[in-house]
């Protein structure tokens, strides 16, 4: 089926198998390999992308399921090599090792900042709970996260 | 690994996609997805064909005489995070939070839920401790099911084959109520191991319990509306030993199996304390208490 | 000037600079191996066995092969040479083979649930998951082994024909006898362990093709490049056609130390000529790949009156699944470590693995050595209760120390800091918590651990390294090291820069490849730092001399007074007389001296276990020291856990990358705390149930509070600087603390993991009804 798409910004059309996910789609017929492909079950967050602006597991949406839709992955963030603060708080604090689970957990941790869902360490974790990492043990990303927000506070306020 | 071939159909209206599901057995409906896929990712499922609802007019919620009206395509992250459905269904609100993560509760809807009849799905239990019914679409029009009746089973409604369930009607407790969720499992958003839903009603004195619900998960094939509690609490005195004697009652509804990871009787153990526990919030809520 | 010579000024190393590699990944850029495609390529997929045992009676796969889009069905008689064996360290004739095997197709039998039966290659992965679908298999079944210890017993049917013993390690020193005998006090008890799945979140993948000269070239998520020469042996090719390139990994902490995708891989390329990807599910992944060796413990330990220790007599049962893999290893280092890091003169250790129909056991985090943490401390534990002695003041009372030699024999040549780790983490842990409510109740536990780093010494492991100046001055570093997320690569360019002074921005380092980078061995058993440092540390040392000898005569000064600096080389106190590198190089070429070095670094050699019970040597490198502290708070009801807070500290010698070391502290715990809590593989008649991420639990962010690592530097470690490992160290202390933990908190004694909500549960309720 064809579908049409804006992916980081750029429109795009693509024909595929209705069984295919946004997952595979992005991946295997766009070349979006920054979207990772970690269980097939929407338990550990990698393939998270930002649909219309919400973030979804893109192994649990078909591809005909986000005809017409906006699709943000990581690599939308960055301004060319200049890094998104997010980012940059990641990588500043160590907060990056095999860096499997990281473009999921920017998208995941950007979304809950935005929304409001994330606003102390606690709440942080929870909204972080189905981004999972097996080798930061996570204090690192909720620094990052919490001195991220600090510094979107601070523009905010004078 | 991932899900084989289906054709796909986006349904332009209930009667298309009802039509499709009476033509062909093979069609499933498909709306958040956040059930089905995974189950055809793992090879559990290998519908024919999937038609997607996601563009009919089936969400919105609206109070209409003393029922919250749910649109089968209301999204567990609107009833998790919209300020105004947390005051006018506070249960469903609170349960919303336990179902997976924030990336299935932006897709997930409550209509998906009440078709899966997943034995411990949140909102199957938050629809049956509200009571009320829903409302099935199919070939042959529309007809009401209460939500007890709707619940048959393991995994199973009673909606035909054909038949496309597009909301859901919610009796809306009276003032002077209090609900309370209460759920475990092993970790942050995983199945629950078990669960409580309790809609309390105080009367006029404010001291002892006028109604009491507790809808059940994790200890039988289904949510279990433990009606030997409502029994129990109507017109007592709302004390800790109240709460005690919820729980007993709950451990004695029960009939839960083992599974090889969890026992049964580690699934009752936990129904109590959530019991107990939802039970006593849910009268403290009721007193304009906020535990 | 030696190796030795060199102190660290802390220009770099010591630094919390930022990783190269953090910046590429937090784009998404990164290139993992499934991101990689070619032109034309095909998709290779793997039929594997539903049940545990059985004899294959007949494969039928023409309806597979006559799908549309399928190019080959590859079975067992397809490959040139499907059985791989293996040396079984430490076998005698009298236990069992001494060399076990395992078949990189199934033939004939298969052994346990998931072993791949038949390959499928196609033109899509839709058209290979239909084949695979469409392969109908008819199995014999035959009786299922899944006990270790009933396998043992005569009469049990077996997995393979030399029998279900492995290997078995059998010592003893002192008269344990006599000593349990007459001790004032002994305490005895039984502990367990869980399978456990390394759950990385990179599915194992690679894509392989045929390159210009024919070599088959294997880009594939590994730790270990070496495998080029496994891949040659089963393909029957010189071990020189066959390259294999390690990506960054995405994870691995020892389960892509075996070969996974790497055979399949190379026979779809030899089969088909075109390039071919592999990717497992998740699924996969959890059911039929090696785990982490469930062990049963039995301990008999013996103290004086002040808790010294008289006697330890150490049973250890492990269940290593149906093919040996690296098992046997596994093993040693339990045996090695079993009696703990204390002092006992009489020590007993009868140790054995045995094969069972549970999937294959191999090499994870720890080793063998981290589940023996769970019972050395337990009985530590014991003893501190029974005596009323402070559990940390116990430990003191009985801590090895440097020059020390352990029951096997093994010398512990270094710093052993382990009484001021335990003093910084007293002092970290802070006030003791208060519950958050009436049903909830908290406790403290404590643990101390030992883990080697760097390989046994039977294997005489070595690395190599290559550095070399470009002529504009700028540096390359060539080493045929796997970067798995620890920061392997990071720390490499780290130390160059410190030695030779280039800034870090201008040396590009070239990792994993194993027909173009100098071979360093595998990033496993914590050895990287110490092996791959030595190696770069060694020939950017030896490149150095001959540059300061040319320096010298250009700068008109001694070559002691020659200093490297991001700028290039000045005498020392006089920066602003300097000379360029590049002008260095070229003075360099005009006098013939090499400004590249290739250099190799041996680790240390030792003489392996003879089958006599008067065998004792050194079996490993050196070991790395911690101690850890957790507060837990535990709802009576219903047995959940939260961990509260938690401490963890370490020597690390000297710490090149304080960040990283830390990252790898945090990341240990938080795996241990798994294997402490929830984590664990299901298995029914060997048949493994845990096949999804939703059974198989692994911390979430919810799950691990804040971590602080506590990171001590003694100074002494033999890697670079005096550095030690930290991979693998701080997996073990998590399960013992949290046994502490539980016992401080509820007065119950859990001795089997993971210590699940039930379990726990039911041990409250069986000291409530003990009480009443």
């Amino acid at each position: 089926m064809n579908i049409s798409l804006r992916l980081n910004g750029t429109p795009v059309d693509v024909d595929v198998p209705p069984h295919w996910t946004l997952l595979r789609t992005l991946r295997d017929r766009l070349g979006q390999t920054d979207v990772k492909h970690g269980c097939g079950e929407g338990v550990c967050g990698a393939c998270t992308v930002l649909l219309d602006g919400v973030a979804v597991n893109g192994c649990l949406v078909l591809a005909v399921q986000a005809d017409g839709g906006d699709i943000e992955t990581v690599a939308s963030l960055a301004d060319g090599d200049t890094l998104h603060p997010l980012q940059q708080e990641l990588v500043e604090r160590g907060a990056v090792q095999c860096g499997f689970c990281t473009p999921g957990m920017v998208l995941g941790a950007l979304e809950a900042t935005r929304i409001g869902a994330a606003a102390d360490r606690a709440e942080i974790r929870r909204s972080l709970a189905g981004n999972l990492c097996r080798c930061t043990g996570y204090t690192t990303i909720v620094d990052a996260v919490e001195a991220y927000q600090q510094r979107v506070a601070n523009e905010v306020s004078p | 690994m991932f899900p084989r071939p289906f054709e796909f159909v986006r349904a332009g209206s209930v009667q298309e996609a009802t039509a499709i599901l009476a033509q062909d057995d093979g069609a499933k409906v498909i709306a958040g997805g956040q059930s089905l896929i995974p189950m055809l990712s793992l090879g559990l499922a290998a519908p024919t064909c999937l038609i997607d609802i996601t563009g009919l007019e089936l969400d919105g919620i609206e109070i209409v005489d003393g029922l919250a009206r749910v649109g089968a395509l209301t999204r567990h992250r609107e009833l998790e995070r919209s300020a105004h459905l947390r005051s006018v269904l506070p249960l469903a609100a609170e349960a919303a939070a336990f179902i997976g993560n924030p990336r299935v509760r932006n897709r997930g809807t409550f209509g998906g839920s009440l078709s899966h009849a997943d034995p411990t799905a949140e909102l199957c239990a938050v629809a049956l401790a509200h009571g009320g019914r829903v409302v099935l679409s199919g070939p042959r029009g529309e007809r009401t099911v209460g939500i007890e009746e709707f619940l048959v089973g393991y995994f199973e409604t009673a909606a035909e084959p054909d038949e496309l369930l597009v909301r859901a009607e919610l009796e809306l407790p009276p003032a002077g109520s209090g609900t309370a969720f209460i759920e475990v499992a092993e970790r942050d958003g995983d199945f629950a191991t078990a669960g409580a839903a309790a809609i309390v009603t105080l009367d006029a004195t404010g001291t002892r319990c006028e109604h009491a619900r507790v809808v059940v998960i994790g200890i039988h094939g289904l949510p279990v509306r433990v009606a030997e509690v409502e029994d129990l609490c109507a017109g007592e005195a709302v004390t800790e030993s109240l709460f005690d004697a919820a729980a007993a009652a709950v451990e004695r509804a029960a009939m839960a199996e083992d599974d090889p990871f969890i026992s049964a009787q580690h699934r009752v153990r936990c129904a109590r304390a959530c019991t107990k526990r939802a039970v006593s919030t849910a009268f403290a809520r009721a007193r304009g208490e906020h535990p | 000037m030696t190796v030795a010579d060199v102190k660290p000024s802390h220009r770099i190393v010591g630094e919390e600079i930022v990783r190269h590699d953090a910046v590429e990944k937090v784009h998404g850029r990164t290139s993992y191996a499934a991101d990689a495609a070619l032109p034309g390529m095909l998709h290779a997929m793997l039929k594997r066995a539903d049940v545990s045992h059985a004899r294959l009676r007949a494969i039928e796969i023409e309806q597979a092969k006559a799908i549309d889009g399928v190019v080959a069905v590859l079975l067992a008689e397809d490959v040139p040479n499907n059985r791989i064996w293996v040396d079984v360290p430490g076998q005698t004739v009298e236990v069992g083979a001494l060399k076990a095997f395992q078949n990189v197709l199934a033939d004939r039998v298969v052994r346990y649930h998931g072993e791949p039966i038949a390959l499928v290659i196609a033109e899509s992965e839709d058209a290979a998951l239909a084949a695979v679908d469409a392969i109908e298999i008819d199995y014999e079944r035959l009786p299922v082994i899944d006990d270790p210890v009933r396998a043992l017993e005569e009469g049990s049917p077996t997995v393979h024909e030399s029998g279900n013993l492995l290997t078995e390690w059998v010592l003893e020193e002192g008269d344990v006898d006599g000593a349990l005998r007459d001790a004032p006090v002994v305490v005895e008890d039984s502990y367990q362990t869980q399978f456990i799945d390394h759950a990385y979140l990179e599915p194992e993948a690679g894509l392989a093709w045929l390159d210009t000269d024919g070599v088959i070239v294997i880009r594939a998520s590994t730790q270990v490049i070496e495998h080029f020469r496994d891949v040659a042996r089963i393909l029957g090719v010189d071990d020189n056609r066959v390259r294999v390139i390690a990506p960054y990994v995405g994870g691995g902490f020892g389960g892509k130390e075996d070969m996974t995708v790497e055979p399949y891989l190379a026979l779809a390329v030899r089969r088909t000529g075109r390039p071919v990807r592999m990717v497992w599910s998740r699924q996969e992944s959890l059911q039929a790949r090696q785990n982490r060796h469930a062990v049963r413990m039995h301990y008999r330990t013996a103290a004086d009156e002040q808790g010294r220790l008289i006697a330890q007599d150490i049973e250890i049962v492990s269940d290593g699944g149906a093919y040996a893999f690296l098992s046997a290893l596994v093993l040693l280092y339990s045996t090695t470590c079993a009696p703990g890091p204390y002092r006992c003169p009489n020590v007993r250790i009868n140790s054995r693995v045995v094969y069972t129909n549970h999937t294959p056991c191999s090499a994870m985090r720890g080793f063998g050595a981290m589940q023996v943490a769970l019972a050395y401390e337990g009985q530590m534990d014991r003893l501190a209760r029974r005596l009323g002695i402070d559990p940390l003041e116990l430990r003191r009372r009985n801590f090895v120390e440097k020059g020390d030699t352990l029951a096997i024999g093994q010398p512990l040549p270094t710093h052993v800091a382990l009484p001021e780790l335990t003093e910084a983490v007293e002092e970290r842990i802070g006030p003791r918590p208060v519950p958050s409510s009436p049903h909830k109740v908290v406790g403290r536990g404590f643990s101390c651990n030992f883990q080697s780093y760097g390989r046994c010494v039977w294997l005489d492991d070595w690395s190599s390294a290559w550095i070399g100046f470009e002529l504009d001055g700028s540096l390359v570093v060539r080493i045929g090291v796997p970067d798995i997320g620890c920061g392997q690569a990071s720390s490499l360019v780290q130390i160059t820069s410190e030695v030779l002074g280039v800034a870090p921005e201008r040396i590009t380092i070239h990792i994993g490849d194993s027909a173009l980078n100098p071979l360093t061995g595998t990033t496993t058993a914590t050895r990287q730092l110490y092996m791959s440092g030595n190696a770069v540390l060694k020939a950017a040392t030896e490149l150095r001399e001959g540059l300061a000898g040319v320096a010298a005569e250009l700068l008109a000064t001694e070559t002691e007074d020659v200093e490297f600096s991001p700028n290039g080389v000045h005498p020392a106190g006089e920066p602003e007389r300097v000379v360029g590198f590049a002008a260095l190089i070229a003075a360099c070429a005009r006098r013939s001296v090499p400004w590249q070095k290739l250099s190799v670094f041996n680790g240390p050699k030792g003489v392996p276990w003879k089958a006599d019970e008067q065998w004792r040597g050194r079996v490993l490198p050196d070991f790395t020291y911690g101690c850890h502290a957790v507060d837990i708070e535990v709802d009576q009801d219903t047995g959940h856990v939260r961990v509260l807070r938690y401490v963890a500290a370490h020597d690390v010698g000297r710490a090149i990358n304080p960040a990283s070391v830390r990252g790898q502290i945090v990341g240990a715990v938080a795996m241990g705390l798994g294997q402490a809590l929830s984590e664990r593989v299901v298995f029914e008649e060997a048949q493994n149930l845990t096949g999804t991420f939703a059974q198989y639990l692994i911390p979430t962010a919810v799950e691990i509070p804040d971590v602080e690592a506590i990171v001590l530097e003694s100074g002494e470690g033999l890697g670079p600087f005096g550095a030690r490992g930290i991979g693998e160290p701080p997996v073990g202390p998590p399960v013992p603390a949290i046994a502490a933990a539980l016992h401080d908190a509820l007065g119950i004694t859990l001795t089997a993991t993971p210590f699940t909500s039930e379990r726990i549960a039911i041990a409250i309720g069986e000291q409530n009804r003990a009480a009443d």
